[in-house]
C-alpha cells in the first residue's frame, strides 16, 4: 500500500489511519503497533523539520511479508541525512540538563527491528522494519 | 485525536494521540499550570517525542519554583517510551494497572 502525504505536520493524523488500517487488515499484534505509528511519525517530521523549503510530498509505502512489516519513506530534492547515524542521549541526565528534542530518532534507532537510508541525487529514502509478536515496545 | 482539560479533581486530564501535530494545543494549558499538578494519561493512547519536549518543557518550567509534574495512568507504550527516554528519574510517574 502507498500513499503520498502532504509536507505538513496536518498529515499525521491521515499517516497513522493510513498505517493503522493496513496493520489492522494483516492482523499485526496491538503491541508492535505502536512502535510502528512512533517511527513513522518520527521519521515523516523530520523530513519535515529539516527540509523546510521543500515543497513536495513525502511518499510512504507499507508492506508485510514474514509476521513483519516493512515501512519506507521517500522524498525528493533534499539534502541528504543519515537517520541510521547512532544518536547518543544520555537517559540518566538530570532535569537541569535535559533540553527538549533529540528524542525522535534516539528512540526509533531503539524501537524498530532494522533501519536503513539510501540517498541518490536529491532522493532520500528510510526503510525500517518490525516484526509483530513483540513485547511491549 | 487530543483532548486536554482539567478534571473533576483538579488533575489535568489528557486522550487521544499526542503527536506533534497537537503540540501547540497541549501547551496552551500546560504553560497555565503554576503548581505541582498531576496528568492523568489512562486515556492517552498515544505520545511521541514532540509531546515527550512539552512534558519536559513544563516540567523544567516548573522545577525553577519548586513545583513539579505528576504522570499517574500511563499505558504500557508510554511508560516503554518513557522508560526509553530516561523519564523515570525526572517524572514521578506512575503505570496504568492493564
Amino acid at each position: 500500500m502507498e500513499r503520498a502525504f502532504a509536507r505538513s505536520y496536518d498529515s499525521l493524523a491521515a499517516i497513522y489511519e493510513f498505517a493503522e488500517k493496513f496493520l489492522a487488515a494483516h492482523k499485526f499484534s496491538e503491541p508492535a503497533r505502536f512502535p510502528v505509528h512512533l517511527a513513522m511519525e518520527e521519521l515523516f517530521t523530520n523530513m519535515v523539520k529539516y527540509n523546510p523549503d521543500v515543497t513536495g510530498d513525502i511518499d510512504v509505502s507499507i508492506t508485510a511479508s514474514d509476521n513483519k512489516v516493512t515501512v519506507i519513506l521517500q522524498e525528493y530534492g533534499v539534502d541528504e541525512f543519515d537517520v541510521t547515524t547512532p544518536i547518543k542521549v544520555d537517559t540518566d541526565a538530570p532535569l537541569d540538563a535535559r533540553t527538549p528534542g533529540g528524542l525522535g530518532l534516539f528512540l526509533i534507532q531503539n524501537l524498530v527491528d532494522t533501519l536503513d537510508y539510501e540517498y541518490d541525487d536529491g532522493r532520500s529514502r528510510v526503510i525500517f522494519t518490525k516484526k509483530s509478536g513483540i513485547k511491549h515496545v | 485525536m487530543f483532548e486536554i482539560g482539567y478534571g473533576d479533581d483538579g488533575d489535568i486530564v489528557c486522550s487521544g494521540r499526542l503527536d506533534a501535530a497537537q503540540c501547540e494545543k497541549a501547551l496552551l494549558l500546560m504553560n497555565e499550570i503554576a503548581d505541582t499538578s498531576t496528568l492523568d494519561f489512562a486515556s492517552l493512547e498515544y505520545i511521541s517525542s514532540a509531546g515527550l519536549g512539552v512534558l519536559l518543557k513544563t516540567q523544567k518550567r516548573l522545577a525553577e519554583s519548586g513545583a513539579a509534574l505528576k504522570i499517574i495512568n500511563v499505558n504500557n507504550h508510554i511508560h516503554d517510551v518513557f522508560r526509553y527516554s530516561g523519564f523515570h528519574s525526572i517524572f514521578d510517574i506512575e503505570a496504568k494497572e492493564e
